[in-house]
């Protein structure tokens, strides 16, 4: 009787584990099709772009060299990092000596030296990278600035650390097994809170000086549906030739920040008009609050995945289990990057077509992208693997397509 | 390691006159006028002092005896001008003087180590400033040019005038930035090459053991790890950002603390409490943070760490003083800004040698310690954890003193019942 009777109780368990994890798979599926959906128009056909129509042989030969040696470098840089915090995951434990901050202060402390860790077995490949931007007249920053650049953002980067392990560590010694169902939604809210106040964690910015820069982007945005956003510059010319853009919050806290390098007199007007409408587009295809539904997405299982996996050193409750943890979150950061790619630069073609939409300009978004890729060095076509591990915009060559392919469907 | 061979020491009564200590600078012009005239002699002899050391691989005698009689008068007019002793000193550097120097008699000399004196004596140097003031050293770019000595020189000289009596906390701090100075320039002037040591208990002997409601107790051995030493700054980062949203709260809490003891005569007991949490993590901080203590503190101030304040229980306070606490504690402030300084100097420079060696001198850790000590006794003076004014000098080892934990002393005004 007891023995068919616990056979029988085990067959239930696994019935409803397994008809749990198909429900939670089912939702994530359902979720991610909602973030997944576009208003580029699915049968927007994207013609074929000859490179050579637009950059000369030498130029194409250049940015090849120069981006693959970045994308190799890259390699070698997450190479690195993974054999770093397999060691420190090993033997990270041992450090717990240096600490008299109880569970979760000990805890933070092997966060943060894991990442410290981290920091230095990157720094060579840091200062190659500048060394290599420099050479390319991409960068002019100074190699001991980068580092003490690096080291001293270190700060920044441990306080989110410490918070995140607090969340974790605080959870578990409440919760044990399920705290990762707890964190998640906490993880989430926290990335909420910070999208939301993006705008004032940016440092170095101020309003343009500019005229045309507010009184196009009012433009836009208002075309765009969203008007009263906030526009900024921030100064980035002392690190960097490369130009840039981004938008940040939402809701009352939206902005467009422009890098002022992007201002500097190498655009025209009509060309910043496509920038800003790219960013508009962003902020009006709500692409910051996908992200975050992306990022709770990965987050769920990612949080399941290292409460399983660290349950061998005895529960993120206890500090010896950070290294662990550490290791799987940073390995599935780096094995989910092709993956996070592809999301980006679905949201990165919705705001290039959103932006043709505003500015019915294709001439001026088909100079803007040459440009773009003759400031930064960036291959306009790069090989398939490049692609797929390194590209979270659409490849040049893919962006002018799409001006092509609006036009084309603007005169039928 | 056995004794330094360049020795303060101290024989004053710590009597002032009140008329000698008011015109003490003028009394000293002449012997200033004199010790100019002397160090012009003095540098060149210790021009002649280094080729002949680097040759001979020890001072020569003679020379050694008038550079250590060149040390002994600026001992005694530095002693003499910083209130530090009462009598006029001779002009001769002869011994006898309430503060003293005992130098030993030459001794052989790594000729590598006297080749290099003057860079070897740059880290000792920075001491020097901290401590003498940017007249003695190296210290001109820090807002402090006074030094500690300064700071506390400043608070003497008005205790000495009024009271014709030099408090023996302010007396010991002077005497401990001398015998600093004393062994800086000795090691300078290759009388010795065993370089000065900053620890404040080697320097003066005698020191008295205290029993302070707010002291320290030091239980840390030395070691530490290069990897959390080279990160110290950022590891530090987020202890930072907690004291500070814990400080403001700490603030707000002491003004309301100060209302209550201004009528009640003593602080709430949780507010005691909670203000003295803060102190002692805020101490635990910055020892951290100036690699004062090796491991990484706790968020809460609990005891138990290896630079550790001993808080005593609430105590019924003088409510004149609660009223004007924060005119009071201006003087304090001024020595702890000088206390800060030399604090900022032992961190940088025990961070290098901490990650060279893997270990903090205890010279360092000590001056350290002691600089913390009086800034955080200052800091609960402010907040009214106690009414004893903060103890400027340095005191007997820490271990020694006993002190009973504050969980296990009931509380000597709680209600009975």
């Amino acid at each position: 009787m007891s023995v068919s009777g616990d056979a029988h109780r085990g067959a239930l368990q696994r019935t409803m584990l397994t008809g749990g994890l198909l429900a939670a798979a089912a939702l994530w599926l359902f979720c991610a099709h909602l973030l997944w959906r576009s208003s580029v128009p699915a049968n927007l056909h994207l013609p074929h772009v000859d490179p050579r129509t637009f950059f000369s042989r030498a130029f194409l030969h250049r940015s090849f060299t120069y981006e693959r040696f970045l994308d190799l470098e890259g390699l070698f840089a997450s190479v690195t990092l993974l054999v770093v915090l397999v060691l420190y995951a090993r033997h990270g434990q041992r450090l717990m000596s240096e600490s008299a901050a109880g569970r979760i202060g000990t805890g933070m402390m092997l966060g943060m030296l894991g990442f410290a860790v981290v920091w230095l077995a990157q720094v060579p490949f840091g200062l190659l990278e500048v060394w290599w931007e420099r050479r390319h007249h991409v960068s002019h920053q100074g190699y001991v600035s980068s580092v003490f650049e690096s080291f001293f953002s270190l700060g920044g980067k441990f306080l989110f650390v410490c918070l995140a392990l607090a969340v974790a560590m605080g959870l578990a010694g409440l919760t044990r097994r399920w705290w990762w169902a707890l964190a998640a939604p906490v993880f989430v809210g926290l990335a909420l809170l910070f999208t939301f106040l993006g705008v004032y964690l940016i440092p170095g910015t101020h309003a343009p000086s500019d005229a045309y820069v507010r009184t196009d982007e009012r433009t836009l945005a208002r075309i765009e549906g969203i008007p009263h956003t906030k526009v900024v510059v921030q100064d980035v010319h002392r690190f960097t030739t490369a130009p840039n853009a981004e938008s940040v919050g939402f809701g009352p806290t939206r902005a467009l920040i422009l890098w002022d390098t992007l201002l500097d007199g190498r655009f025209d007007r009509r060309e910043v008009d496509v920038v800003m409408a790219h960013e508009l587009g962003h902020i009006s295809h709500r692409h910051q609050l996908k992200r975050v539904g992306w990022l709770a997405l990965f987050l769920i299982p990612l949080a399941a995945l290292i409460a399983l996996v660290t349950r061998r050193r005895g529960g993120m409750a206890r500090p010896e289990a950070v290294p662990l943890a550490l290791l799987v979150f940073v390995a599935a950061g780096v094995f989910a990057a092709p993956l996070q790619n592809i999301v980006s630069r679905r949201e990165e073609a919705e705001a290039d077509y959103s932006a043709l939409r505003a500015t019915r300009d294709p001439q001026a978004a088909r100079d803007l992208f040459v440009k773009l890729a003759r400031t930064s060095m960036a291959d306009p076509n790069p090989p398939s693997w490049s692609y797929v591990l390194y590209a979270d915009h659409p490849t040049i060559v893919q962006r002018i397509a799409m001006v092509d392919a609006w036009q084309a469907l603007q005169s039928q | 390691m056995g004794e330094h061979p360049v020795r303060l020491i101290v024989a004053d009564d710590l009597r002032r006159g009140h008329g000698s200590s008011f015109f003490r600078m003028w009394f000293a012009l002449p012997l200033v006028l004199w010790l100019a005239i002397w160090s012009v002699v003095a540098f060149l002899v210790a021009l002649a002092n280094w080729l002949l050391t680097l040759v001979l691989g020890r001072s020569p005698a003679p020379l050694h005896a008038f550079l250590s009689r060149y040390v002994r008068f600026t001992t005694h007019i530095y002693a003499y001008m910083n209130l530090a002793a009462e009598p006029l000193p001779n002009f001769d550097g002869k011994p006898g003087y309430p503060i003293d120097l005992e130098i030993d008699p030459p001794a052989p000399q790594r000729r590598l180590s006297v080749l290099l004196r003057i860079v070897l004596a740059l880290p000792a140097l920075l001491i020097a400033g901290a401590l003498l003031g940017s007249n003695f050293a190296l210290s001109s770019t820090t807002f402090n040019e006074g030094g500690l000595i300064g700071a506390v020189v400043l608070l003497g000289w008005f205790v000495a005038v009024l009271l014709g009596r030099m408090p023996h906390g302010l007396r010991d701090a002077i005497a401990y930035a001398i015998s600093y100075g004393a062994q800086t320039w000795a090691y300078l002037l290759l009388l010795t090459d065993r370089y000065p040591s900053s620890d404040p208990q080697s320097a003066l002997r005698g020191l008295p053991i205290r029993s302070d409601p707010v002291s320290m107790r030091v239980n840390d051995d030395l070691r530490r790890s290069r990897l959390t030493v080279f990160f110290r700054l950022p590891l530090c980062f987020v202890h930072l950002v907690w004291l500070t949203l814990w400080a403001i709260l700490a603030y707000v809490l002491s003004i309301l603390s100060w209302l209550v003891t201004l009528f009640e005569g003593h602080a709430p007991n949780g507010f005691h409490r909670f203000l003295a949490a803060f102190v002692r993590y805020q101490c635990q901080v910055y020892a951290y943070l100036f690699v004062i203590a090796g491991p990484f503190p706790g968020f809460t101030g609990s005891s138990g760490y290896p630079i550790d304040l001993m808080i005593a229980p609430r105590a019924r306070q003088n409510r004149w003083t609660v009223l004007v606490r924060l005119v009071l504690v201006i003087p304090a402030l001024v020595i702890t800004a000088a206390y800060v300084q030399l604090l900022l100097i032992v961190g940088v420079l025990g961070w290098f040698v901490s990650l060279i060696t893997g270990r903090m001198p205890q010279g360092l850790r000590n001056a350290g310690a002691l600089a913390l000590r009086y800034s955080a006794q200052t800091t609960a003076y402010l907040f009214l954890l106690t009414d004893v004014y903060p103890y400027a000098g340095p005191t007997a080892e820490a271990q020694q003193t006993e002190v009973v934990p504050e969980l296990v002393v009931p509380d000597p005004i709680a209600p009975i019942a």
